[in-house]
């Protein structure tokens, strides 16, 4: 399991991907920092909403795990290298979840690094709000890693059809229809955010904490169950 | 390291489609202990049954077992299993020995560093095992995919088109390699598009042409089958209309030309007659035959007239 969580950590980590991802990261704290400087600052509920909610967890942090993510998979099946760890004798889930644990591992610093510093600046160094908002983030990085891995391996327009899910789910529908919020990741990140901190997002609590620990549980091993069970299945290029 | 009375690889009935696509159809054989070619025009099927053969695509019917185990999400089996495929793309942020202790490492590899020793000597690139494979050749990243397949000693060896980019020397070592390993007991499938190599190497070949198994057996066997066909003998003569004219009496010959070059074509069914007939059909004649030489004792005219028909 190790040679493939260092294997995909080597392949994941080019020059460019890293790139954009900090910029990415960087984002958001450039943004609350000059929201904040400006001379009429927004309110907390503007503030959340635009940046902690729309822009850090329902888009910087599912780009920054899409472009991690669905190449754990895709890069292999194009490449056609997967055959090499498939015709092994490592069972499946030794290699879908390394894999999982890969992209975690490389998205994880720069959303946690980005949630902290934007946290930092927006809540003026109040230690629960940022360690509300890091943790979630990192959550939420978790369980968009599971279902855009899973993507990866179901279909070679894995980026295109995250995207669209980024911009048209994430970003309009579950901003507006109230019933869409009960499935976005989003929307679990940010109750669980208001779970751990209940300052955090009050207005927007549609979701209780326990609610959302359980759901952002089960979708996490259901794809990642999901994406052993595609391996299994799967023709291998 | 088999059971002797059963085969190592059974194939029956296996069928793929795609769509409505038929890639292969209702193929069944077993393949033994030694070097068996896999041979088949470009789209015929044979990377198909391949995969299905390593277990790395489903089959639509049909069965494939190896060592009486199914081979499809069978990972215990595949530590018996060394597969090369077609493709060449390598890991090539790693070093040629990265690489080959990678995959003894998936392959859970006892001694790992010195199973990546022998096989990298193998493979005769012990100096260039530290650099990167995308400084590699084409030859170079074939062979130490090579190593990378050996490095867990497997005693099914499955390589596809693996003699691609190799250069003539390198060709030469890689035969005798796989003799080696063959004489060893392993069994190997080879499937290459250079038909001479497979000639020269395999024991046993498998003709794939539109996804059917055209041809099974031993080559020259196989050949000899296919006596419907007339061999094509060409003879360089010092006169060649006299001796077409008068070859294309004889009864051993079903037609006669000749070519651009002068040299005459004879089609014959039965050779033997026809090398009994040939020289005393000179002889009456005075004519001299400078050489003469079988057109198509080789697998690519086998192939061609299977295909063909």
């Amino acid at each position: 399991m190790g040679t493939v969580y260092r294997l995909s950590l080597r392949q994941l980590t080019g020059k460019w991907r890293l790139a954009i991802m900090t910029v990415l990261a960087v984002l958001p704290i450039i943004i609350a920092a000059i929201m904040l400087g400006a001379r009429e600052a927004p309110s907390l509920q503007e503030f959340e909403t635009g940046v902690m909610g729309a822009m850090l967890l329902g888009s910087i942090t599912p780009l920054v795990v899409l472009a991690i993510a669905a190449a754990a998979f895709a890069n292999e099946v194009e490449d056609r290298t997967l055959a090499n760890l498939v015709l092994s004798p490592l069972r499946r889930w030794e290699i879908a979840i390394p894999k999982l644990l890969a992209t975690i591992t490389i998205a994880a610093p720069f959303i946690a690094a980005s949630a902290f510093a934007t946290s930092y600046i927006a809540y003026l160094g109040d230690w629960r709000a940022v360690f509300a908002v890091t943790l979630s983030s990192v959550i939420g990085v978790a369980l968009y890693s599971a279902a855009f891995v899973f993507l990866g391996l179901i279909t070679t327009y894995a980026i295109g059809i995250g995207l669209l899910y980024i911009v048209v789910w994430e970003g309009f529908f579950s901003g507006f229809v109230a019933g869409a919020r009960l499935l976005s990741i989003q929307h679990y990140a940010i109750a669980l955010m208001h779970g751990i901190d209940p300052r955090r997002f009050a207005f927007d609590n549609h979701l209780g904490f326990l609610a959302a620990s359980i759901i952002t549980l089960v979708l996490f091993a259901g794809f990642a169950w999901l994406s052993v069970r595609r391996l299994k299945t799967m023709d291998v290029p | 390291m088999t059971d002797k009375a059963s085969p190592v690889i059974s194939v029956n009935g296996v069928s793929r489609w795609f769509g409505s696509v038929v890639a292969v159809s209702d193929v069944s054989f077993d393949i033994n202990p030694g070097i068996t070619g896999l041979l088949g025009p470009n789209g015929a099927g044979k990377t198909t049954l391949l995969r299905m053969m390593t277990g790395l695509a489903e089959t639509s019917t049909g069965t494939v077992t190896m060592f009486g185990e199914s081979v499809r999400n069978n990972p215990p089996l595949y530590q018996r299993i060394g597969v090369m495929s077609e493709h060449e793309t390598v890991y090539d942020f790693m070093t040629g020995r990265e690489f080959v202790l990678m995959m003894g490492r998936v392959r859970k590899v006892p001694n790992i560093q010195k199973a990546a020793d022998h096989a990298i000597e193998l493979v005769d690139l012990v100096d260039a095992q530290h650099r990167p494979m995308r400084t590699y050749s084409r030859g170079m990243r074939q062979r130490m995919r090579l190593a990378a397949t050996l490095v867990h000693d497997p005693e099914v060896l499955i390589l596809d088109e693996p003699l691609n980019g190799a250069d003539p020397r390198q060709r030469v070592h890689f035969k005798k390699l796989l003799q080696q390993l063959a004489q060893s007991g392993r069994t190997i499938v080879l499937s290459s598009h250079i038909l001479e190599e497979v000639e020269e190497l395999a024991d046993t070949v498998l003709l794939i042409i539109n996804g059917k198994l055209a041809a099974s057996g031993e080559f020259r066997a196989i050949r000899a089958a296919l006596n419907q066909r007339p061999y094509h003998v060409r003879v360089v003569a010092s006169s060649p209309r006299a001796l077409a004219s008068m070859a294309v009496n004889l009864p051993s010959v079903d037609a006669v030309h000749i070519d651009p070059d002068g040299g005459v074509v004879i089609l014959s069914r039965n050779v033997q007659d026809l090398q009994m007939e040939l020289p005393r059909l000179a002889q009456q004649g005075s004519i001299t035959l400078k050489r003469v030489e079988p057109l198509d004792d080789s697998l690519e005219s086998v192939f061609g007239y299977l295909v063909e028909n």
